[in-house]
């Protein structure tokens, strides 16, 4: 059923993304609104899917192991939350881009911008659904069994969605740049954008970092292994240092910070997609 | 200390390079590079001088910056938003209210509801309401790099006066010593006995393990002082030392019982594993390798090693149920008595101090990049002086040089609050 859901939500994210380009293409208030108001109709049912899941995971989970008090129910919902396989992972970070562009650039969530975000969700809730992906959902190892997990995941999906942001909007800057159309918008508000997302990624992938560092420690005795996935977090999270360091302290704009949250967003792909099929380690439940 | 010149004198150059941005980025890209060779194809990199090297300096770095800039940003924070630093800032709006209005109240309300309660002063007569926000902004970066600098010291301390080792339990045995990762072994103050260990697997016969766990008694001087159980994700801690359910496996719970027949000749010999036992009346000599409860589907199964005189060993399974698969030598068969077998339990024993040190790091790092980066600095003052006729002539002054987006929206509200205000 919800497999179904997810595919009828990935045609609306791919018809929000072309109304938004049709909107940049006409410059056409009009149509941006309207594909505003589909985007948050898509938001709304990516949410109900998102606590279907974690519903329907819940009893799975409770089918195994009965509990009558309510604080153990309540931490059982914790540990039940839709993020723990490859495939929940997928259909999160698909959330978290609508998510967090309506949450922090609502008035810029227009026109090419617009278009950079639905159709990334669209490509990761395609992924999940057409790429073979298992989408069962399957009892918790131990290993992730820890009130950690929903802090760790949520602020790395978190982290990662406003760095595909930041990435979207360095697209249409570069772009911009190149050929620029007075309707859009203007370069020093786009350089703006891009350096929000960064610092809103950076904290979040900071955040991911630490709890997983807090975590690690509590179950292996280790806050730091060198496991590829910390480590290629930390070489994503040394790349927007860099960048932040270059606009802060040696006042750089425009261009160089734009290709920075581009190579930064490469970072981050590896890390997510990279890491989990070439290189094995702590995280490999992820593939 | 005046700058006409580069100064060329080696000490105050070298201080120059510590304190620059330029070595900054230049280590935090090496470290990125090295960090990425590291996972691709060297992964012990990270204890090397390649890695050691760049990260100390880079330690170097942030002191050196630390050292260098903390100071002025002190008393950058700690220095008053005054009247007279009000009345400098650039103007960015003007409006008029008739000469009865209770322009004090109004001032003070506007300025309140948008950001909060402001300063009066009255200088020169004129009525200037003055606001800040975002004074400990300059402390940001510092705090951040030196949460940094104790997540690196923590990591140092760890090293160096931290105690890793691992321990490995068999049921009924007490344990008082750990093994550390050095291969050294290291006395305990206490024993720690594994009373058993357990997995346990979902019913949904996905073959999923649910929990891994030992039950723990801790003893002192044969004493039982504590029983706990200890799973994964869910360390316990004894006399100072935490202990992490790390992996297990089974073994025999007696020596292993190998019949070898040789023509009408049996032979019973008893295997303890990793040592070779003689054959009586050879030269040829057995070894239990290790057991498996489970191989393949096929039953238990021990692996066995056989080396006859010196030559090279031959290492093979020998299956309980079907000892004729194991062919290691024409001269004999071999069988063996049903194995009783029994988990032992391994445990990751850890002892660090530096642990503190990094969350504190930790909590810096996170306090330091919520100043830095979400309350950049940002003032405001309303100045209020009487015109032609009596009437109000207010004047709305403001900046912030690295919070542009918020303190616009502000500025433009509040604005409206004023220009709306008298009607």
């Amino acid at each position: 059923m919800l497999s179904t859901v997810y595919g009828g939500l990935m045609l609306l994210y791919l018809a929000v993304g072309l109304l938004f380009l049709a909107a940049g293409l006409w410059a056409s208030p009009s149509l941006n609104r309207w594909a505003r108001v589909l985007f948050g109709a898509g938001l709304a049912t990516h949410t109900a899917g998102l606590l279907g899941r974690w519903w329907e995971s819940y009893h799975l989970a409770l089918g195994h192991t009965p509990l009558t008090h309510f604080s153990e129910k309540l931490r059982l919902v914790i540990l039940q939350a839709p993020m723990s396989n490859f495939y929940e992972s997928l259909v999160f970070f698909a959330w978290c881009l609508p998510f967090l562009a309506i949450l922090t650039f609502r008035r810029h969530l227009r026109d090419y911008l617009g278009t950079v975000v639905a159709l990334a969700a669209c490509l990761l809730l395609a992924y999940a659904s057409l790429g073979g992906v298992d989408s069962r959902i399957k009892p918790l190892m131990p290993a992730l069994k820890s009130n950690w997990l929903l802090f760790h995941v949520v602020t790395c999906f978190l982290g990662y969605a406003a760095f595909t942001l930041g990435c979207g909007v360095a697209l249409i800057y570069l772009f911009q740049e190149r050929r620029p159309r007075p309707s859009l918008q203007p370069l020093p508000e786009l350089d703006r954008l891009i350096y929000q997302a960064t610092i809103i990624g950076f904290l979040l992938l900071t955040l991911g970092i630490l709890t997983g560092a807090v975590w690690a420690e509590t179950s292996w005795g280790r806050y730091w292994s060198w496991d590829p996935k910390e480590t290629w977090s930390l070489i994503t999270w040394l790349v927007y240092a860099t960048l932040l360091h270059a606009r802060l302290v040696k006042g750089w704009q425009g261009r160089r910070i734009a290709w920075l949250a581009v190579l930064g967003f490469a970072a981050v792909l590896f890390t997510y997609f990279g890491v989990s099929f070439l290189l094995p380690g702590l995280h490999s439940y992820l593939t | 200390m005046p700058k006409s010149k580069p100064d060329t004198r080696f000490f105050p150059w070298l201080w120059g390079q510590l304190t620059s941005i330029r070595l900054t980025v230049f280590l935090l890209l090496i470290l990125a590079v090295v960090a990425v060779v590291g996972t691709v194809a060297f992964p012990g990199i990270y204890y090397q001088a390649w890695f050691l090297l760049p990260l100390g300096l880079l330690a170097l770095n942030l002191l050196a910056c630390l050292v260098e800039g903390l100071p002025q940003a002190v008393k950058k924070a700690a220095s008053p938003y005054t009247v007279e630093k009000a009345l400098t800032l650039p103007e960015r709006g003007r409006f008029r209210w008739p000469g009865e209005a209770e322009a004090v109240t109004l001032a003070e309300e506007a300025l309140r509801r948008e950001l909060g309660r402001p300063h009066r002063k009255i200088i020169d007569e004129k009525e200037v309401f003055f606001y800040d926000r975002g004074r400990w902004r300059p402390l940001g970066p510092y705090i951040v790099h030196l949460g940094l600098v104790l997540i690196l010291a923590g990591g140092v301390v760890g090293k160096f006066w931290g105690i890793e080792g691992r321990v490995l339990l068999q049921p009924e045995l007490p344990e008082s010593s750990i093994k550390l990762d050095n291969k050294k072994t290291m006395p305990l103050a206490f024993q720690v006995r594994l009373e058993r260990f357990q997995v346990l697997y979902y019913e949904d016969g996905s073959g999923t393990p649910k929990e891994f766990r030992s039950d723990l008694t801790f003893l002192q001087d044969g004493e039982e002082k504590e029983r706990v159980i200890c799973r994964v994700n869910d360390p316990v801690t004894f006399g100072g030392y935490t202990f992490y359910q790390s992996s297990y496996g089974v073994m025999p719970s007696g020596p292993v019982q190998l019949k070898v027949s040789r023509g009408n000749k049996q032979q019973v010999l008893e295997l303890f594993l990793r040592r070779w036992v003689r054959l009586p009346e050879s030269d040829g000599q057995f070894m239990a390798v290790r057991v498996e409860a489970n191989l393949q589907g096929h039953g238990p199964a021990v692996q066995l090693a056989y080396r006859s005189g010196s030559g090279h060993p031959q290492v093979f399974w020998l299956l309980q149920k079907h000892p004729e698969w194991a062919e290691p030598h024409g001269a004999f068969r071999l069988t063996m008595a049903p194995l009783n077998l029994q988990y032992y339990s391994v445990l990751q024993v850890k002892q660090d101090p530096g642990v503190w040190w990094v969350y504190a790091g930790f909590i810096l790092l996170l306090v330091g990049m919520y100043l830095a980066f979400f309350r950049p600095s940002q003032r405001w003052a309303v100045v209020l002086q009487r015109g032609k006729g009596g009437r109000w002539d207010g004047r709305l002054l403001g900046a912030s040089p690295r919070g542009k987006e918020s303190f616009a929206l502000h500025t433009e509200r509040l604005l409206a609050r004023l220009q709306g205000g008298a009607s």
